[in-house]
This record gives structure tokens, C-alpha cells and sequence, in this order.
């Protein structure tokens, strides 16, 4: 296989503010070869999308770059800059994350496509547009003569991301760079464009970089892994190797993880990524590590292989996985739970959004349409349990969530243990209100930016009449110990906080009032993976200790796995499975619960999982989520 | 889009039904009534009844209600015993060199913030962004009536190049359209300029703020150059919040006209209402009052329709 890039001794500081660079990225060497996917993995901060920016140098001012980057014959590095304009686009095509911001929203999508094509082939705009519809149609677009003219605005999430690689593959390029193209997609969807990344690879032979903080994803995919830790690399090589047998504690970390079936515990990384400025200056990841010795706090080490992948690590020879498993597992505490009683119980719910009216005359006269969200919910959640769940997105899980939180009108009943909240007073109702709590998916902007930690925190206690801020301020700290965090954050803002740590604090912030149930509504799908499995571990352990009943709303099926005791299964607005999370997710008996099982590629025990046959597009499902995921964004967007 | 325009235009008829309700009101509650400003103060109660009458001022209020739009959507707003003319003719022909004075402020200072903002946008945090901002920040700071009379003082008292104004006196005889012309070059340089002080301090963040949008480092990995991608997707998208800017500050150009119309003594509907304003016409407020009220309304629609042209999202589908 020929290279299509190679990196070699790529290095990267970028301008913080004034004075000296901060190097970012240290001396990573990698390749891609034609027709393959290299996954290039880290955690944020780890200076993954650094490294794709350095390789189109498309980086902030100031930056300085060190090292060549080889494309193909040519060394990036060396171009200048109307050289490297005719690169980017024409031998290197860029696909980036969130493709709703990626995209310009005033700007039709054949246009933007076909800018591209005719900026570097100097085709005419009529050739152009036919190459856009044609590219439309490669990568999956129903209708794609009909969507031509549409805006972004007009596509699904998973859509747009199809339009966003039809633009990258534009002029046939050489190399393709992905970067986190699938985060903030459902697990569905993520795994058809992984899916169409991996067919048109093969297709084009154009080699793939594809950057991810999620392991679990390119599992299937990838033919080369290289995994960042702040900056530089820890583990590269075959990814069959590294999934066999990953060797650095790293590595072997981030992987248990994940969550998989029938596992009683993650593992969790304690400690947090260090700071570019304040790295350590030998391994980095040392200070977090349970094997370290003196000498890996002073050098870095030098790369060393055993036959498999290569790593930087000077105890990676003897250190198996299942060591570090155990090193860094804590036991979970004891189940001491009451399981009697119950929490919650929904009965023949139904919920009906109104949207504005499709029809001219209606529209005028100010009428709405009106759209069932859900319809003929039933289930009871006894007290200390976990109730899981899953569908896609607009299935109408978050639509679920909010209707037993009593924010939106519903058809049917909410009982709370015992009263249903149809027949209660006003003022009761306001009680029971305040006993059932939520955590939302993005913690940072679920956070009042001008409001201090203990403020926020301590907001309920307020509302339930508790004055004088010395005095919630005491139990606010109490809160943020219970969830891992010191009173000492109690007077900083949130804007300060990593990821993790804001979910910590809107977790302490829902534990305030005492909740019998916290409605989990995507806690943990902005977060890395390691952190996810601090917070899941965390949300367990609360659970055990006073019999707390959560729903978790997740499209993550082995995250539901992991903590929940029943699961509920939702598709386009009905329950399409119930039961104890063992009995649905064991033995599915519902066709798309099957499909979701199926997307999850961690979720099935490793042994069976067998050849890694997994690049093949689902075909039957493929389609039938593309024409529901469209009708979809048709509805929701006016 | 047609959808659009139909829900703009009903809200925009809406706002006018409630103020013309308003001016109604307003002029109905004037203390005695327009009888006593007609007649005076000392005017015996059998004189105020009989001018009343005259008026229609002693029918229901129902009725004036209604006998007060059937004449508005006539075009009649009345007669004005002060200057002896009709209203809508006097209004009308005021009204003409208001909108010329605007049209062209608004056009100057529209193509030069664009230029300054896009400037700013670009450079943004580094000197050139930081001199525009401070030259920004001195001119709104500027009284309108002090730079117009700075520039009457140096164009047209020290060099001698231009008017000083009073184009009232040339109408009548009806003058070309280069000496119409040559009388409007300093009102629009000094609205204009004004204008152009928070206009492109304004649309220079939000050039900043697009710039900083992942859809520009898409453009720019397409491989096209920063040039073509300041223009052919930043432009427009920085675009909106100008235009709504714009169609926001139509009450405030008009009512800020009072003062740079009486500095160039130009004819325009500032200047008359800050005639009639000193003589109690009433006929003459009410109409301007509702004038401004309907350019305000026309200019809002006006911004929205222009988003929608520029905004797919605005547009309903």
C-alpha cells in the first residue's frame, strides 16, 4: 500500500493570548495509505484537530509548525500559500463536525458543492451542478435532483453530514480528512456514514484520516489507530493489533471504558488531562498512571513494539490489559437498595407538539397543525431503579423526559408515587415538581454563566425556603462532595469547568432537593469516553445509596446497558419494547430494538463479534431511516 | 416566501390600525379640545360649540373614529389654518425632501459602514480594527447639530463651495436638479456620517463573529482565497443584523431630523413639525406623527422582507 500522507515529526504550537507559542502538538508521526482509514484518537485536549488543521495548515495566526507533511510527492509544509490553496479541496478534502455550522446556512448545498468543483477544474457552472447532483446521489441522498436547491437548514443531521462529504470528495481527492464527522449523531446514523466513508474509500482508493475521541466507532473500520494523550503519541499501528492487544495503560484505560454487555464496572481515569503549558516532562500520562515508576516522570520514553502495535511506554511489555483493568476499577459499593415501592408510573401517555400550519389559508388565520410526539406511553419505575431509554433521534425520548417533568401538556397520567399529578392542588403539585429533577445532554450550556457554582447549586434549596446563602452555601458543599467535587469551586463560575465537571455540578445542583427521580436526558453524550465512564460510575453509586430512581434518556445503547434496569425502547413516538434490560437487551423480540442492538458495536460480547465484517452498508434499515430522518427535519423546520 | 410576506404584512397592518388609534386618541385629548387652539382661550362656550359642530367634533367618538379613517383612506389628513394649505399637500411636499435628504444619508452611510465594517471585521483585535473603533467611538460621540455646523463653517462660509441650506427659497422657482442636488450634499454628509458611527462599528462584530463560523474554514479548506470567502459567504450572512439595524432606526432618523433640518434650515418634515410644533397645528403634528409612525412600520417590513431575501431560515417554508 503506498502512502497517501505521511506525517514525520509533526509538530504544532499555537499563540495563547501574548507571548511565546505553547506547543500543542509534539513530534506525532503517522501515515495513510491509499484506500485505507488511519484513526487518529484522542480525548479534547489531547491536539487531535490541531494535527488536521496543521496538515491543510489552515491554523490560527501565529501558529508555528515543525516537521513535514508528506502528501504523496509533496511536502505540504514547503508550499506557499497559493500552492497550498490548490491543495486544499483538490487533493485533500475536509470533513468536519456539527455539519449544521460547518455548512454556510444562506448558501444552497448544490452551490457549495459545485463552488468547489469549479474553483479547481475550472469547469462551467452547468458541469458543476451536474457534478453536484451526481455527488449527491454517491453519497446517499434520496432525491437528490429535489435537494439541489435545498439549504442545510432543510437536511437531517445525518443528511447534512452526506452533503458535507459530498463536498470533500468534489475533486476526486487523494486524501480524505474526517474530523469527529459522526459526534452528535445517533448510533444509527453514525454508523452509515462510517459505513459510507468505508465504501467510498475503497471506491476512490483514497486514503482516510479519520479523527475521533471515540474508540468504540472505528473498532469495525479503521485499518490503522494512533491514539494522542496530550499532545503526543502514546499507541499507533494495526488496528486489529491494538484492539487484540492494546499495550499502552492508556490505551487499555480508554478501552474498558467503554461500556460493554454485562459488565458491572467501568473503568475510570482519575485525574485530568494536563494543561499545555504545564505538561509533565516526561510521559505525560505518568501523573494518571498506576504503573508509573520514577524514570517516566523524568524522560519520555522511546517507542518500543513487542510484534504488534507500537507504544511509547517503558513498562508496555509486561502490563496486560486486564492488569490495568484492575488497577484502575474501583469495586462498586453496595447494593443497598429498597427495592419496593413505586417511583413512577405513566399511563397511556400521549403528547401533541403544534407547529406551524403546512396549509397557506390555515397560516393566515394563524391555525396550527398538530403533531403527535408520543403516543400510548405506559410503564411503572419502582424506586432505586434505572429505567433506560433508547431510540434515535425524534423518536420522542426527550419528548418523554419533559412530560414527566411537567413541562409541557400530555394526554393521559403521571402518577408519583402514588398521586398522579392530574388530581393533585397547585400546591402539591409544585412539591411533587420539585422531587422529580433533570440533567441535561450539554452541561456548559445548561449552566447560567453569570450564576456562581454555589448559586447554582444552591438555587433549589431557595426556592424550597431555605435562606440566608451561609446556610445553603454549607449544603451546597455537602452536594458537591456527594459528586466528587470540592467546596472549594463553590464561589467560581462555570464558565471554568471542563465537560465533566459541569455535569457533576448540575447533577449535585438536581440532588438538592432530594429528588426521587432525576430524568437523565443525554448526560453524557458531549462528554469523552473517559469521562462518560466517571459520570455513569458516579450516577450508579448515587443510585445504590438511597434507593434514587433515574430515567435515562440515551440514543447510546450500551450506556443504557450499563446503568439501567429496565429499558424502553421508542420509535417514532411509541413504546416498541419494554422490559428488565437483561430480558430486551439479551433477546430482542422488536425488529429496530434489533437494529439499535446491532449499531452498537461494543454492546455485543466480544468473543461473538467474530470477523470484522461490519464495513458493509446496512442496507434494508439504511434507507428507512434516511426517508424518517428526512420527513423528520421537514416537520421540525418551518 | 409568499407565506412570509402575507404574516409580515398582516402584522405590519396590525401596528398601523393600533397607531393610528393612538394619534386619534392623542389629538382627541388635547386639553378644551382643538376649538380652544383655534379660537383661543378666551373663547366664549357658544363659540366653542358651534366651531365644534363645524368640526364634527360634537358627533360620538365612535363616529369621529370612523369619519377619521374614512378620510385618512381618502388621503385626507385635514387643513392647516396656519399655512393655509391642505395637509396631505404640505406634508406631501416635505415629505419629498425628507426622503431625498435619507435616501441618500442612508445610501452613504450603508456602503461606507460595509467598507469600515468589513475592515474592522477582518482586522479585528489588531491596530487598524482598534484606530476604526476609536474614530467610531469620537464620532458618535459628535452632537449632529455641532458637526452641521462645522461643516456649513468650512464649506460654505471658508471655502464657499457649497450652500449653507434654506433650498425652501429656490423651489418656488423651480430650480434644476443640480442645484437641488448641490443644497443636499451637506445634510446627507452630516446624517450620513453619523449614520456610518455605529452602523459599521455594528456591522464590523458581526463580520468578526461570522468570521470566527466553522462554515468559513470549510470555505477556506475548499481552497478559495480569504478574499473570496469574505465575499462570496461572509458578506451576506453579516449582512442581517444591518438590515435589521436599519429598519430598526427609522424613528430615530426621523425624529432626529428636527434637529439637522433647522441647522441647514431644510424643508423637510422635522423642520415642519418643529414649525408646528412652536404654533400648535395640530392638523400638521398628527399627520407627521402618523407619517414617521407609518415609515417605521414600512421600514421594519422592509428589513424583514430583505432577511428573508438574504436568510433562507427567515423564509417560511
Amino acid at each position: 500500500m503506498s502512502a497517501v500522507l505521511t506525517l514525520d515529526n509533526l509538530s504544532v504550537a499555537l499563540k495563547r493570548g501574548r507571548g511565546k507559542p505553547v506547543p500543542i502538538l509534539d513530534d506525532v508521526n503517522l501515515t495513510v495509505a491509499a484506500g485505507e482509514m488511519t484513526a487518529l484518537v484522542g480525548e479534547s485536549g489531547s491536539g487531535k484537530t490541531v494535527a488536521s488543521l496543521g496538515i491543510i495548515r489552515l491554523l490560527p495566526r501565529g501558529a508555528k509548525i515543525a516537521g513535514r507533511v508528506q502528501l504523496g510527492d509533496t511536502d505540504l509544509t514547503r508550499l506557499n500559500d497559493a500552492e497550498m490553496r490548490r491543495v486544499r479541496g483538490r487533493d485533500i478534502g475536509m470533513v468536519f463536525q456539527n455539519p449544521l455550522s460547518a455548512l454556510n446556512p444562506t448558501t444552497r448545498v448544490g452551490n457549495q458543492i459545485a463552488e468547489v468543483y469549479r474553483l479547481h477544474t475550472g469547469e462551467s457552472d452547468r458541469a458543476a451542478r451536474a457534478r453536484a447532483l451526481d455527488l449527491l446521489g454517491e453519497v446517499g441522498i434520496p432525491n437528490p435532483a429535489d435537494r439541489l436547491d435545498d439549504y442545510p437548514h432543510q437536511f437531517s443531521g445525518g443528511m447534512r453530514q452526506r452533503v458535507m462529504i459530498a463536498m470533500a470528495l468534489a475533486c476526486s481527492p487523494k486524501l480524505l480528512i474526517a474530523d469527529e464527522p459522526t459526534t452528535g449523531l445517533d448510533l444509527l446514523v453514525a454508523r452509515q456514514i462510517l459505513a459510507l466513508l468505508t465504501r467510498l474509500r475503497r471506491e476512490h482508493r483514497m486514503g482516510v484520516l479519520f479523527i475521533t475521541h471515540d474508540l468504540s466507532i472505528v473498532e469495525e473500520h479503521a485499518d490503522q489507530v494512533h491514539v494522542l494523550y496530550a499532545g503526543r503519541s502514546v499507541e499507533w499501528g494495526r488496528a486489529r493489533d491494538f484492539f487484540d492487544q492494546p499495550r499502552h495503560p492508556y490505551s487499555q484505560a480508554l478501552l474498558g471504558a467503554i461500556p460493554r454487555l454485562g459488565q458491572t464496572r467501568l473503568t475510570s481515569i482519575q485525574g485530568n488531562l494536563p494543561d499545555p503549558e504545564t505538561r509533565p516532562p516526561g510521559c505525560r500520562f505518568a501523573p494518571r498512571c498506576a504503573f508509573r515508576e520514577a524514570a517516566c516522570e523524568t524522560a519520555y520514553p522511546a517507542p518500543d513494539t513487542t510484534g504488534g502495535t507500537v507504544f511509547a511506554c517503558r513498562r508496555g511489555r509486561e502490563i496486560t490489559q486486564a492488569d490495568t483493568l484492575d488497577a484502575v476499577t474501583e469495586s462498586p459499593p453496595p447494593r443497598a437498595r429498597t427495592v419496593d415501592g413505586t417511583a413512577l408510573k405513566v399511563d397511556r401517555l400521549a403528547v401533541d407538539y403544534e407547529r406551524t400550519a403546512t396549509s397557506f389559508l390555515r397560516g393566515i388565520v394563524g391555525r396550527k397543525d398538530r403533531l403527535r410526539a408520543l403516543e400510548d406511553i405506559s410503564f411503572t419505575l419502582k424506586h432505586g431503579e434505572c429505567l433506560g431509554i433508547v431510540g434515535q433521534s425524534g423518536s420522542g425520548k426527550s419528548t418523554l423526559g419533559r412530560a414527566v417533568l411537567q413541562m409541557i401538556p400530555y394526554h393521559g397520567g403521571v402518577v408519583f408515587e402514588g398521586e398522579s399529578f392530574g388530581a393533585m392542588k397547585h400546591r402539591r403539585r409544585r412539591l411533587a415538581r420539585r422531587r422529580i429533577q433533570v440533567v441535561f445532554q450539554d452541561p456548559r450550556e445548561s449552566l447560567n454563566p453569570r450564576m456562581r457554582i454555589g448559586d447554582i447549586v444552591a438555587e433549589p434549596l431557595k426556592l424550597s425556603g431555605i435562606s440566608g446563602q451561609r446556610k445553603r452555601w454549607t449544603q451546597a458543599a455537602a452536594l458537591l462532595d456527594r459528586v466528587g467535587l470540592s467546596e472549594r469551586m463553590l464561589p467560581m463560575f462555570p464558565g471554568s469547568l471542563s465537560g465533566g465537571q459541569a455535569q457533576r455540578i448540575a447533577i449535585a445542583r438536581a440532588l438538592a432537593t432530594n429528588p426521587g427521580i432525576i430524568v437523565l436526558d443525554e448526560p453524557t453524550s458531549s462528554l469523552d469516553v473517559s469521562t462518560q465512564a466517571l459520570l455513569l460510575n458516579l450516577l450508579k453509586d448515587l443510585a445504590c445509596q438511597d434507593g434514587l430512581s433515574y430515567m435515562l434518556i440515551s440514543h447510546d445503547i450500551a450506556a443504557v446497558s450499563y446503568m439501567a434496569d429496565k429499558v424502553a425502547v421508542l420509535n417514532g413516538g411509541r413504546l416498541v419494547e419494554f422490559g428488565p434490560a437483561g430480558d430486551v437487551l439479551a433477546h430482542p423480540r422488536n425488529d429496530y430494538t434489533k437494529e439499535l442492538i446491532a449499531a452498537s458495536p461494543h454492546f455485543r460480547p466480544r468473543a461473538a463479534q467474530g470477523g470484522r465484517g461490519g464495513a458493509d452498508e446496512m442496507p434494508v434499515y439504511a434507507t428507512r431511516t434516511a426517508q424518517h430522518e428526512t420527513a423528520q427535519t421537514k416537520e421540525y423546520n418551518p | 416566501m409568499l407565506r412570509m410576506i402575507t404574516t409580515r404584512l398582516a402584522t405590519a397592518i396590525l401596528s398601523l390600525v393600533i397607531l393610528v388609534s393612538i394619534v386619534f386618541a392623542m389629538t382627541h385629548a388635547t386639553p378644551g379640545g382643538p376649538a380652544y387652539s383655534i379660537l383661543g382661550q378666551k373663547a366664549t362656550p357658544a363659540a366653542v360649540h358651534e366651531l365644534n359642530v363645524r368640526l364634527g367634533l360634537a358627533a360620538p367618538l365612535w363616529k369621529q373614529y370612523a369619519i377619521w379613517w374614512w378620510h385618512l383612506l381618502q388621503g385626507r389628513l385635514g387643513y392647516s389654518y396656519l399655512l393655509n394649505r391642505p395637509v396631505t399637500q404640505l406634508v406631501g411636499d416635505y415629505m419629498a425632501n425628507t426622503l431625498a435628504l435619507y435616501i441618500g444619508a442612508i445610501v452613504l452611510s450603508v456602503v461606507l459602514s460595509i467598507g469600515i465594517g468589513l475592515v474592522q471585521g477582518v482586522t479585528y483585535g489588531r491596530w487598524p480594527a482598534k484606530l476604526i473603533g476609536a474614530f467610531q467611538l469620537s464620532l458618535y460621540a459628535l452632537p449632529t447639530f455641532f458637526v452641521g455646523t462645522i461643516f456649513i463653517l468650512y464649506f460654505s462660509v471658508t471655502l464657499g463651495i457649497l450652500p449653507t441650506g434654506g433650498i425652501t427659497d429656490l423651489r418656488i422657482e423651480n430650480p434644476g436638479l443640480l442645484v437641488y442636488a448641490r443644497h443636499l450634499v451637506l445634510p446627507v454628509l452630516t446624517v450620513g456620517l453619523l449614520g456610518v458611527a455605529g452602523l459599521s462599528r455594528y456591522f464590523g462584530s458581526s463580520v468578526h463573529e461570522e468570521l470566527g463560523k466553522d462554515y468559513v474554514r470549510t470555505a477556506l479548506a475548499k481552497g478559495l482565497t480569504f478574499r473570496a470567502v469574505l465575499f462570496r459567504h461572509v458578506l451576506r450572512n453579516a449582512l442581517r443584523p444591518l438590515v435589521t439595524i436599519l429598519g430598526l432606526s427609522f424613528p430615530y432618523i426621523f425624529a432626529g431630523s428636527v434637529l439637522v433640518e433647522s441647522v441647514f434650515n431644510y424643508p423637510g418634515l422635522g423642520y415642519l413639525l418643529w414649525r408646528s410644533a412652536l404654533s400648535q397645528d395640530y392638523p400638521v403634528i398628527s399627520a407627521i406623527v402618523l407619517l414617521i409612525g407609518v415609515m417605521t412600520v414600512l421600514g421594519n417590513l422592509l428589513a424583514d422582507l430583505v432577511n428573508g431575501l438574504l436568510d433562507p431560515r427567515e423564509r417560511f417554508e
